[in-house]
C-alpha cells in the first residue's frame, strides 16, 4: 500500500511539474507559420542567449480566445505575429502596454499603432491556390483576378473561406468592400456567391481542397498557396489584380508581463536587421524599410513591390464595420 | 454472564465495526467522484453560464441571449442539428444494434476482429476520418475516380457518414454492455411455449436491452449536434448549431454568444431524466441470480444477412482509415502515389516527444476516470431516490458540453489568480481531468448498464452469509464488471489520447500532446506528415492497448489460481 501511494504521489508530482514557471523566462503567444517560427526562434535565442523563449502558437481564432479567456490572469508576456484586426478589437488594446520598440521609425504609420501599443513586421496577402491539373481537365481558364471568378465557366469550382469564421475570409471581403465601395461592393460578392460551391470554416482549408483537386480554385493566403507549391502539388498561385486584402501580424507587450524587460528585448529583436534577413524568406509582405525583396514573393511570382499589389486596407475601419459587414453577409449571402 | 450471551456480544460488536467500515467505503464511494464532478465539471459549466450573462461591453443580463436570437440564420442551424441527430441517431442505433448483437449473441465469426476495427474511430484523430472520407469519397476521391463522375458529398451526406463513423462506436460500447448478459431460460420458456425467434426477440431480447438503447441513442445525438470537426471538414455550407459556437468564438471572439449555444445545447441532456427512470426499472433478463448464459448456435436465416451487415460496415470503417494510413506512406496524395517514409520524419520541433506525454495523460485520465466512475456507479445505487436523481442527471450532462466550451470554461474555472485551484492550470493533471469529464458520459452509462448486469440476489445472498461490502465488491461486482470495467478504461484511454477541441485551451509552451501536434503539422500544410503522426498515434494506441490486454489476462489467470 505504501509503495503504491508513492508511486501515486510521485506521478502526481511528475504531473504537476509543467506547472511551474521559471523566472528568466519569456512566454510568447503567436499566430505565425510553424517552420517560420523554428527559424526565428533560434535564431532569437543566439541573439538573447539569457532569454528563455516559450513559445505558444495557434491558429489566429484559437488564439483570440485563449488570450480573452485568460485575459482575467495572463499567461504570456508576449503577443508576436498575431492578426492586426484581431489586435484592434478594444477588449485586447485593454490588455497591451504602449512600448516604443526599436526600429519603429523604419516602419510606415499604417504597421504601427499610434499609441505604439501594437506595430507588425510583417503580414500575408489574399492569394487564390489554382489546381492546374483541375483547369487543364475541365479545359477552363487561368483567372486573374475577384472579377474573373465571376465568370460562369467557375460555377461551382470555386471555395472560399467563410468570413463569419474565418479571418482570412473577412479579409478577402474587407479587400473587395474597401475598394469597390460599399455599393458595388455587395452587389459583386452576390454575383461571386453564384460560382462558389461552398464556404470553408477556415482560411487555409480552400487552399487544400484546391490543392487536393476537389474543387479548381480555393481562395486562400500566399502562404498556403505557396507552402502547396512546395510540397509539389499542381498549384499556381494568383494575387487577384483588384482589391487583394491583406492582413498584417501585429506584435505587442502585455500590460501584464511578468518580465517585461526581457520580453522588451524580444520585441526589439523582431525589428532587428537580422531578423527581417529571415523574413524575407518566408514572407511576401515585409514592412521594414530598407528590407531586401523577399525572396518568398519572388519565388512565388510577386511583382516586386507587393506593398503596390495589395490594397492599402483601412485596419481600423475594418475591424469597427466586422460586425455590421458579417451581419449583412450572413443575411444576404451566407448559407 | 454466560458464554452464550458473550458471543452474541461479540458478534454484535464485530457486525457493528464492520458495518461501521462499510459506511465509511458506501460514504467515500459517493462522496469522492461527486466532489470531482463538482470541482471539475459544474463549476467550469458555471463560469461558463456566468460569461453567457456578460455582454462585451460588461454588462449583466440577457443581451447574449437576444443577440443570438437575432443572429440571421440560427433557426435553420437549430433545424439542422435536429435534423442531423435524429438521422445519426437511427442509423447508428440501426446498424450499433445490429453489431453489437452479432458480436455478443451469435456465433458468426471474426466478433474479436470487428470489435478491434470499430475501435478504430475511437482512437483515430479526428482529422484521419475527415481526410479518409474525402480521399474516398471527396470529388477527387478513389471512388470518384473509379466511377468517372465526381461525387459532391460536402454537405448533409458527408456529414452523416462522419457522424456516424464517430458515434458508432460509442454505441456499440454502450450496447455491447447491454447485450453480454442473457439468461437463456427465458428464451427456454419462451421456445416451450410456442414463441418463434422473432416473438423471442421482441419479448425477451429487446425488453431488456431498452436501457442500453436508450443510453446509447442519447450519447450518438448529443455527441452529434455538439460535433464541429465534422461539419468544419466536411459539412460544406450545410450550418449547424455547434459551428455557431465555433464562429462566435473562434471566428469573431465572441464567448458571450458561444456560453449561450453551448448552454443551448445541454438542452437534450435533459431527457436524461427519463433515461434515469427507466434505468431505475428493474430487468428481468441479465441482471437475474442463476442466470444460465445461452448456449450460441449458428442460424443461417439470422446470421447470414447479420455477418454481411457487419462485414460490410467493418470494411467500410477499415477503409476510411486505410486510406489515410496508405497515404501517409505516399510521396504526394493523390498526384505522386510511389513508397516513402519521408512522411514519418517529423518537421515539427518536438517531433515524437508529445506522443509519450500524451499516453502518460490518457493513462492517467483512464485510470482515474474508471476509479471514479465505477465508484460512482457503485454509490449512486445506494443513495436515496432524489439526490441519486441529481448525481445521474449531472454525470450525464457533459456529453452535451462542446470541448470548446470545455475547454474554455476551464479557463475560466482554473486561470483565476490566487485561486488554490488555480495551481493545476497549465498542468498535465488539468489535461488528464479534462479528457475524463469530457467522456464522462459515456463512460458512466456504460457503467450503469453493466452494473445492472449485476444479480442483486448474489450481493444479497454474500451480504447475508456475513461478507462485508468490501468484499461483496471484490468478490461478486468487480468479477461481474470487469469486462465493462476494461471496456470503459480503453474507451477514456483511447478518446484522451487523440481528442483535441478542449485541450487545445489548455496546452502550454512546454506542454505539448499528440492531438496538437497533428493539428500543427495539419495548419503548417504539412498534411501527409499530419497523417503519418496520426498513424504513430493509432500504432502506439494499439499496442497499449494489447500490452495491457494481455497483462490483465495473465492478471485474471493469476487470481484465479
Amino acid at each position: 500500500m505504501l509503495q503504491l501511494l508513492k508511486g501515486v504521489s510521485a506521478s502526481l508530482a511528475l504531473l504537476m511539474l509543467s506547472a511551474v514557471a521559471q523566472a528568466g523566462t519569456v512566454t510568447v503567444y503567436t499566430a505565425l507559420e510553424e517552420d517560420e517560427i523554428a527559424d526565428y526562434v533560434k535564431a532569437a535565442k543566439t541573439a538573447l542567449p539569457d532569454v528563455d523563449l516559450k513559445v505558444l502558437r495557434l491558429s489566429t481564432g484559437d488564439l483570440g480566445a485563449r488570450i480573452i479567456a485568460e485575459s482575467g490572469n495572463p499567461q504570456h508576456d508576449v503577443i508576436w505575429g498575431w492578426a492586426v484586426t484581431n489586435m484592434l478589437d478594444p477588449r485586447i488594446t485593454a490588455l497591451l502596454e504602449p512600448y516604443e520598440v526599436k526600429g519603429a521609425d523604419k516602419l510606415p504609420a499604417s504597421a504601427k499603432g499610434t499609441d505604439a501599443s501594437w506595430f507588425a513586421a510583417t503580414g500575408y496577402v489574399t492569394a487564390f491556390c489554382v489546381n492546374t491539373e483541375v483547369l487543364k481537365a475541365k479545359n477552363l481558364p487561368m483567372p486573374t483576378s475577384w472579377k474573373d471568378l465571376t465568370n460562369p465557366v467557375y460555377k461551382g469550382e470555386v471555395v472560399l473561406p467563410n468570413p463569419v469564421s474565418s479571418g482570412t475570409g473577412y479579409m478577402q471581403i474587407a479587400g473587395i468592400l474597401q475598394s469597390q465601395g460599399e455599393d458595388k461592393g455587395w452587389q459583386f460578392l452576390k454575383a461571386l456567391d453564384g460560382n462558389v460551391a461552398q464556404y470553408i470554416k477556415s482560411g487555409s482549408r480552400p487552399c487544400k481542397a484546391a490543392r487536393g483537386g476537389e474543387f479548381a480554385i480555393g481562395g486562400s493566403l500566399a502562404f498556403a498557396a505557396i507552402k502547396s507549391i512546395e510540397e509539389g502539388f499542381p498549384i499556381k498561385m494568383v494575387i487577384p489584380t483588384d482589391g487583394a486584402g491583406y492582413e498584417l501580424e501585429a506584435s505587442g507587450l502585455m500590460k501584464s508581463a511578468k518580465n517585461k524587460a526581457d520580453a522588451k528585448r524580444f520585441l526589439d529583436w523582431t525589428l532587428s536587421p537580422e531578423a527581417a534577413a529571415l523574413y524575407t524568406s518566408y514572407k511576401e509582405l515585409v514592412t521594414i524599410s530598407g528590407t531586401a525583396p523577399s525572396k518568398a514573393a519572388q519565388t512565388a511570382g510577386f511583382p516586386a513591390d507587393v506593398a503596390k499589389a495589395v490594397y492599402p486596407i483601412d485596419f481600423a475601419r475594418s475591424a469597427r464595420e466586422r460586425d455590421g459587414i458579417l451581419k449583412n453577409w450572413q443575411t444576404s449571402i451566407g448559407r | 454472564m454466560s458464554i452464550a450471551a458473550v458471543e452474541v456480544a461479540e458478534r454484535a460488536g464485530f457486525r457493528l465495526r464492520r458495518s461501521g467500515n462499510d459506511h465509511l467505503l458506501i460514504a467515500a464511494a459517493i462522496a469522492l467522484p461527486c466532489l470531482a464532478l463538482l470541482i471539475f465539471f459544474v463549476f467550469p459549466l458555471a463560469m461558463m453560464l456566468w460569461r453567457s450573462l456578460v455582454a462585451d461591453d460588461g454588462t449583466i443580463g440577457f443581451a447574449n441571449y437576444l443577440a443570438l436570437a437575432r443572429t440571421p440564420g440560427i433557426l435553420k442551424a437549430t433545424l439542422n442539428s435536429l435534423t442531423l441527430g435524429l438521422a445519426t441517431t437511427a442509423v447508428c442505433l440501426s446498424l450499433g444494434f445490429v453489431l453489437a448483437y452479432t458480436m455478443t449473441r451469435t456465433r458468426v465469426p471474426g466478433a474479436r476482429i470487428v470489435s478491434a476495427v470499430l475501435a478504430l474511430p475511437m482512437l483515430a484523430p479526428s482529422l484521419v476520418l475527415g481526410l479518409g472520407l474525402i480521399f474516398l469519397l471527396g470529388r477527387n476521391g478513389l471512388i470518384s475516380g473509379m466511377l468517372g463522375k465526381r461525387i459532391d458529398i460536402y454537405g448533409f451526406p458527408g456529414l452523416l457518414i462522419a457522424d456516424v463513423l464517430y458515434a458508432l462506436p460509442q454505441a456499440v460500447l454502450i450496447l455491447k454492455a447491454a447485450l453480454a448478459h442473457a439468461d437463456a431460460r427465458y428464451y427456454d420458456a419462451a421456445e416451450v411455449m410456442g414463441a418463434g425467434r422473432w416473438r423471442q426477440f421482441v419479448d425477451v431480447t429487446l425488453p431488456n436491452v431498452k436501457f442500453g438503447l436508450l443510453s446509447a441513442g442519447f450519447v450518438v445525438f448529443t455527441v452529434t449536434i455538439t460535433d464541429f470537426g465534422n461539419a468544419a471538414v466536411i459539412g460544406g455550407d450545410y450550418a449547424v448549431l455547434a459551428t455557431e459556437i465555433y464562429n462566435q468564438v473562434t471566428g469573431q471572439m465572441k464567448f458571450g454568444i458561444g456560453a449561450v449555444v453551448g448552454l443551448l445545447l445541454l438542452a437534450p441532456t435533459g431527457i436524461a431524466v427519463y433515461i434515469e427512470r427507466v434505468a431505475a426499472q428493474r430487468q428481468f433478463g441479465g441482471g437475474a441470480e442463476g442466470a444460465v448464459p445461452p448456449q450460441l448456435s449458428f442460424v443461417p436465416a439470422r446470421d447470414i444477412p447479420l455477418s454481411i451487415v457487419t462485414g460490410l460496415a467493418t470494411l467500410s470503417v477499415l477503409a476510411v482509415i486505410g486510406v489515410v494510413i496508405y497515404a501517409s506512406f505516399m510521396r504526394l496524395w493523390p498526384y505522386r502515389l510511389t513508397f516513402t517514409l519521408k512522411h514519418y520524419d517529423i518537421t515539427l520541433s518536438g517531433g515524437y516527444a508529445p506522443l509519450w506525454t500524451s499516453l502518460l495523460v490518457s493513462l492517467f485520465a483512464a485510470g482515474l476516470g474508471t476509479c471514479l466512475l465505477f465508484a460512482l456507479v457503485y454509490g449512486i445505487r445506494r443513495l436515496p431516490s432524489w439526490p441519486a436523481k441529481i448525481v445521474y442527471l449531472v454525470a450525464v450532462m457533459p456529453v452535451g458540453v462542446p470541448g470548446l466550451v470545455l475547454g474554455l470554461s476551464y479557463i475560466f474555472a482554473f486561470n483565476i489568480a490566487g485561486s488554490p485551484l488555480s495551481v493545476l492550470y497549465g498542468s498535465t493533471l488539468l489535461l488528464a481531468l479534462c479528457n475524463f469529464y469530457h467522456y464522462h458520459t459515456q463512460g458512466f452509462l456504460t457503467m450503469v448498464t453493466g452494473m445492472r448486469a449485476v444479480p442483486p440476489a448474489l450481493e444479497e445472498a454474500a451480504t447475508c452469509l456475513g461478507s462485508g461490502a468490501a468484499q461483496v465488491l471484490a468478490n461478486v461486482i468487480i468479477p461481474a464488471m470487469s469486462p465493462t470495467l476494461v471496456s470503459v478504461f480503453f474507451f477514456l484511454f483511447m478518446r484522451s489520447m487523440v481528442t483535441l477541441s478542449a485541450v487545445i485551451f489548455l496546452v502550454t509552451p512546454s506542454l505539448g500532446i499528440a492531438a496538437v501536434s497533428v493539428m500543427r503539422l495539419d495548419e503548417a500544410g504539412f498534411v501527409s506528415q499530419a497523417a503519418a503522426f496520426s498513424t504513430c498515434i493509432m500504432a502506439v494506441v494499439c499496442t497499449a492497448a494489447l500490452v495491457m490486454q494481455l497483462a490483465l489476462k495473465r492478471l485474471a489467470r493469476g487470481g484465479r489460481r
